[in-house]
Formats: structure tokens, sequence, C-alpha cells
């Protein structure tokens, strides 16, 4: 039993022959913190991952397990778990072999490997179900077995890829709930990846948000979520995500259709693309008169229960959605204005995706 | 509902399952007739082989017993030494290209070679040039083979940066599957020769080492494909447990392949049982096979002795299809389902 132990990863590099899949990668994580990498499909998750897990070679960089370097260490001795985003469960064993596999390569005792399943398998309530195969579990019991074999040795690190993908929303939300649960109870330094940003937002301490091998930003959920670096992060995070509105700057502020948004204190050369965004709550519907912010025209009006979606068509062609009341009467095709709330108002460079900010 | 709309085997229309189970039955009389008529054959007298085609035992014709009387009682001591030989040479060189064959084809499946086009060059040429010097011009081998190490050092450095090219894993892998594309009549004149200048000649080694040698091809490409349809991730989970890559091999890939194992140990066996070209130049008594012994059926001053000569295919179908029963439960399909998700 090992505890918690920090991991660190400093300017690691991954190249594929001439294709740059991970590129100059640092990050801490302290002992015991829930660490999710956050990107989209093929931005170099799974591969920083499996560098760290020691299964990949790595091209460049370090990295450090406690104090210890493994950067060329074989992944048997690192004392690192990880769940595959394929779970590979062993199909030639029992669920209970499965879970108890780590203990027997550690060469406990068969009464020491039992009892350890019964306790694994009973925190991912898995009990009944022992004596099966993995063919003869559903996709939700295959992810817990993978969860249970890990956590069965407590190992220094737990490393994670896309363990809920598989599974139906429901069982989803539900396995996230007993996943924050489990790691907080066990302590252990946790490195997760998902490429769905709620799973992000509510399992983690710390986020980083990956894109082409690039890390965009390192912080908790609520700062990524309420300051993000730059617009791909903005673009992101949050369901549905940020509105951006494309225009040009001007000295009196962003000019977008035949309305000029200002530029509360952001300072830009005139004739700079400019977008602005904003989140679906932070704008509200109103009158297509000379007050509003925008005028816009209603695509489509979706009621999810509590609230009602209202994606409207933005004078430069794009689409946004705000949040409005469940109860809102509104038709297709009719000409709305928006009203943005000026203290939530997000400045990027449109070309760059750089984050414009008052006090640059 | 048409008589051809296709539906689950059970749930036929009546017309459909009878125009279907005949279909089979004709064909399995197709495949078994042979063997039905291979087995009476063995049990009739040469009277009834010589004067027309009879089918029916106790009915068409009285069974006697005197092919097997000849075959293991007259001719004992032969029928049991190419029988013994048999099993020896064909469980000793499948033992053999199986075991170095799928060791070759796990490394050919997880490990990535690229040696450099320009040394697998240099040692072909070096190689060809002892083999000129040591045969056309005499030279003394030891001689001829210091050379041409240090000739290799010298064209590996100094060709490595004139060409560029890499080979990689499928390169050696067609590389090793193409010597079987050579029928073994080519290199049976060499074979001969080269046993017998070591004295080797009508032994089970000489044998034994040929039929694992030409066998060798198969087993890497079947067991390869075997191999590589394992998900890593099971092998990559098992070593992040901290199994040894002996651990991993013994806990995980051995138990995954051993349908691929068995399919082609049953092939590589049948192969060698019923190898007979090779068997006729490196044999003469001592090392003799089976299918030797039944082709010298037809070679006797007496004509071709149809009864013995079924009496001894019998025999030596027999462990072929006992090995088959054996081995074909382990040779299942779905081995892998659950594996891995979607
Ligand atoms: N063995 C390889 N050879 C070449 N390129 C590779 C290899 N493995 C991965 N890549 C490339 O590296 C990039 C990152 O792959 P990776 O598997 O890390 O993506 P990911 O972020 O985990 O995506 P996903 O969410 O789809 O799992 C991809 O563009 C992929 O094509
Ligand atoms: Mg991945």
């Amino acid at each position: 039993m090992a505890t918690a132990k920090r991991i660190e990863i400093r300017e690691m590099d991954k190249h594929y022959g001439a294709f740059h899949a991970v590129k100059s990668l640092s990050l801490t994580v302290e002992p015991g913190e829930f660490l999710v990498l956050l990107g989209p499909s093929g931005c170099g998750k799974s591969t920083a991952l499996r560098m760290i897990a020691g299964l990949e070679e790595i091209t460049g960089g370090q990295v450090l397990l406690g104090d210890r370097d493994v950067t060329h260490v074989l992944p048997k001795y690192r004392d690192i778990a990880m769940v595959f985003q394929s779970y590979a469960l062993y199909p030639h064993k029992t669920v209970a072999e499965n879970i108890g596999f780590p203990l027997k390569i550690a060469g406990k005792t068969k009464a020491e490997q039992d009892a350890a399943v019964a306790d694994a398998a009973a925190q991912v309530q898995l009990g009944e179900l022992l004596g099966r195969y993995p063919r003869e579990l559903s996709g939700g019991q295959r992810q817990r077995v993978a969860l249970a074999r890990a956590i069965i040795r407590r190992p220094a690190a737990f490393l994670m890829d896309e363990p809920l993908s598989n599974l139906d929303a429901k069982l989803r939300g539900f396995m996230r709930a007993e996943l924050k649960r489990m790691q907080k109870d066990l302590g252990v330094t946790t490195i997760y990846v998902t490429h769905d940003q709620i799973e992000a937002m509510t399992l983690a301490h710390r986020v980083a948000i990956m894109r082409d091998g690039v890390l965009q930003q390192l912080g908790t959920p609520k700062e990524v979520y309420r300051d993000p670096a730059n617009m791909f992060v903005a673009g992101f995070m949050g369901s549905p995500p940020m509105n951006f509105v494309a225009g040009n700057a001007t000295g009196a502020g962003v000019k977008v259709g035949d309305r000029a948004l200002s530029l509360e204190g952001v300072r830009v050369r005139e004739g700079t693309h400019v977008s602005v965004g904003f989140r679906p709550e932070d704008a509200e519907l109103a009158a297509p008169d000379d007050t509003a912010d925008l005028v816009a025209e209603v695509f489509i009006a979706e009621m999810t229960g509590d609230e009602t979606l209202v994606t409207l068509t933005a004078p430069d062609g794009g689409h946004i959605i705000v949040r409005a009341p469940p109860d809102i009467e509104i038709e297709d095709g009719a000409r709305v204005g928006l009203r943005i709330d000026p203290a939530k108002r997000y400045y990027f460079e449109t070309d760059s995706g750089k984050r414009l900010r008052a006090d640059d | 509902m048409s008589l051809f709309t296709p539906r689950r085997v059970g749930h036929m229309s009546p017309g459909g399952s009878a125009i279907t189970y005949l279909l089979l039955i004709v064909w399995a009389a197709f495949v078994i007739f042979p063997i039905y008529w291979l087995v009476i054959t063995s049990f009739k007298s040469v009277n009834d082989v010589n004067s027309g085609p009879v089918f029916l035992p106790f009915i068409d014709f009285q069974p006697s017993l005197h092919a097997w009387r000849d075959l293991l009682i007259e001719d004992w001591a032969d029928t049991s030494r190419s029988y013994i030989n048999s099993i020896i040479i064909a469980l000793a060189s499948t033992a053999l290209s199986v075991l170095i064959g799928s060791m070759a084809a796990y490394a050919l499946a997880r490990v990535t070679y690229a040696p450099r086009l320009s040394t697998v060059l240099a040692f072909v040429l070096c190689m060809a040039a002892v083999l000129v010097a040591t045969m056309a011009y005499g030279v003394d081998w030891r001689l001829a083979g210091a050379v041409a190490v240090a000739l290799f050092v010298l064209m590996v450095r100094g060709l490595g940066n004139r060409i560029a090219g890499r080979l990689g894993n499928g390169d050696i892998l067609f590389w090793m599957i193409s010597q079987r594309i050579l029928a073994p009549v080519v290199v049976v004149v060499p074979i001969y020769m080269m046993f017998q200048s070591v004295g080797l000649l009508d032994t089970h080694i000489a044998i034994i080492l040929t039929y694992a040698v030409i066998n060798l091809p198969i087993v890497v490409w079947l067991m390869y494909d075997f191999f590589a349809s394992i998900p890593r991730d099971l092998e990559e989970s098992a070593q992040l447990d901290g199994a040894t890559m002996f651990t991993v091999f013994r806990e995980v890939v051995l138990p995954l392949s051993k349908p691929g194992l068995a399919a082609t140990t049953l092939l590589v066996m049948i192969l060698a049982w019923n190898e007979y070209l090779l068997a006729l130049f490196l044999s003469t008594a001592d090392a003799q096979t089976m299918p030797i012994l039944v082709a010298a059926m037809n070679a006797g001053e007496r004509g071709i002795l149809w009864w013995t000569m079924s009496a001894v295919i019998v025999v030596m179908i027999l462990p072929v299809l006992a090995l088959a029963v054996v081995l074909q439960r382990f040779i299942s399909k779905g081995i892998l389902v659950g594996a891995v998700k979607g």
C-alpha cells in the first residue's frame, strides 16, 4: 500500500514519426488530487496518459512520481493502476479472477485475495457477479470490474481513460458520483481523461484542457468556466457552450451587424477582428428596438423542462443559444433583441483566439 | 411464405427443411464415402476386389481379415517401425516448429522492427561472397567468414547513409512466408546433400529438422494473425498490474491463443504426418514413415495390394482423427468476447 504521490510532468513530448501528438506538456498533480485531462477526440489525451503509465515511450521531457524520475522506468515498476478506454478485462478469467489479478501477481495468498476481491467488488456493487465471465456482463458491469481491479491494490496513482464513455446517461451520472466518492475516500492521486466537459466539471479538483497536443489552460472547474484563457476553452466548457459573435473593433466598441457592443475597457487596435463571447445564461431576450445589444432571428426554441433553449441566427450568420424561461412564447423566424450582461462579456481576437482583457 | 424465404434453422417451412437436409445428407455421403470405401476394402478378399465393385459387408461380400493379418502379423516389424517413426517425427517436428514459430510470430506481432535496408543488403552480399569464395575458389571457410564479418561492418557503416530505406515487420513476415511459396522439391537435392555430408541420412533428426523448417513459415503466418488479434490493452493492463513479460505471456497471451495454437498444431502435424517427397529422399529403411510404406504397397511384384494399402491408410488416419477430436474443443471462436468494449 502506497501513500498518494505527486505526479509531475515536465515538458513531455510525443512524436509519432513526423506527427507531434503531445507538445511540451507540463503539469503537476498534487497528492490526492483529482485532475481531469479534457479535450476533443484526437487531441493527445490518451497518448499523454499512456506516457505517464509508461506504456508509450516518451520522446522528450520527464515524468516524476513522488520524488522519483520514472521517465524510462518500465510500467510494472511505477505502482500505477490504470482503467483503459477499452476496459481491458481478461476474457478467460472470471470477474473475481480479473479483480484479484494484481494481488495474484503480487504473490498474495488465496485467502487474502478473496477477502480483498470481496471488498473491492462490494465497493462497486458487483458482489453477485463474481463467478461470471466478462462476456456475460453488460458494458456498465464490465466498467465496474475494471474499476474494482484498479482499486484493489492501493496504487500510488490512478489513471483512467474515458472509463464512463460507454455507459448510458443515467448510469454515467450514477458512476460519476460513485467515482468521485471513491477517489475521495481512497485519497489516491488520479488523472482522468475525458472529452465530456460535464464529467470534467463535476469530477475534477482541477481541469487541464488540451487541444492538438497543447495544454490550453489548467485550473479549477470554476476558473476555466468563469475565466477561460482563450476562445477554444470558452467554447469547449459549458453545455450549451459560450456564444460568439464576430465583429470589427471601432473606436467606440465592436461593430456587429448594425449594432456596436461596448468594449468594457478592453483596448484593441481599430479594425481588429474581435469576437464577443457570452454564456447562454448571461443574455436575455428583449424587444428588437434601439436599446437591444443585438438583433437576431429565432431559429428554433427547445423546451427542456425547466427552461427553454432559444437558438437564434446572429447577424454574422452564426448561431446563438440563450436560456429563457420555460413558459416563453416565441415564434420561429421572429425578430428579437438580445441584451447581454456587460459584466459577463468576453472578448477574443477572432483570428488567434487570444483572450482580450481590460487590463492588457 | 415462400419456400425460399430464408429462415433460421429449426424454423423453416417443411419443404425448405426437407431440401436443406437432403442437400446436407448428399454432401455428408460424398465426404464420408471414400473413408467407408477404404474401410470395407481393407476387409475384402483379393477376389472381391478384383471381380468388380461390392458395397455391403455380409450382404455383398464376406469380410476377410487377410489384409489385416498381413499388416499386423506378417509385416508387423515393418509396419510398427514406420508407424513409430511417423509418430516420433510428426510430434517432434510439430513441437519444434510450433514452439519456434509462435515465438517469432509473437515478437513480430508485438515488437516493431525497423532494420535498415542497407544492413540487410550488406548481410546478403557478404553471405553470398563467403559461399562463392569457399565453394568456387576453395578458400578456407574460417578465413572467408572472418573477412566477411569485417566487410559487413565496413559496409554497414558505409552504406548506412546512402540507402535510406528501412524494412518493417510486414516485410519480415512476408519474407518468412515467401520461403514456403517455393516448392520443397526445389531444395530437396541440396537438403539431401547436406544431410549426406554430415552423415545424418535416414535418421529421425534429419527428417524432424527438415519438417520443422518447412512448416515454420506456416506457423509464423497463422500465429502472427492470432497474436495480432489479441488486444494489446490486455497485455499492457497486466504489465501495469505488476506482471513481468513472462507472467503476461503465461497468464494472458497463452490462454487466449489456445485456439490458434490448437489449430496450427493440428494443421502442421497433418502436414508432417502426410509428407511424402522429402521423406522419400531422406529415409531409406530405418527412418521410413507411413506415407512411404503406403507407396511401397503398389511397388511389389504382385501388383497393387489394394486391400493391404487400405488397411495401412485406415491405420494412418486414425491418429489424425483422434487428434482432431481432442483439439477441436480448443478451436472455438469467440474466446476474446468481452475483453474490450464496443
Ligand atoms: N501509434 C500511433 N501512430 C501515429 N499516430 C498516432 C498513434 N497513436 C495515436 N496517434 C495520433 O495521436 C493523436 C492523439 O491520439 P490520442 O489517442 O492520444 O487521442 P485522444 O485525445 O485520446 O482521443 P480520443 O478522445 O478519441 O480517445 C491522434 O491524432 C492520433 O491519430
Ligand atoms: Mg483516447
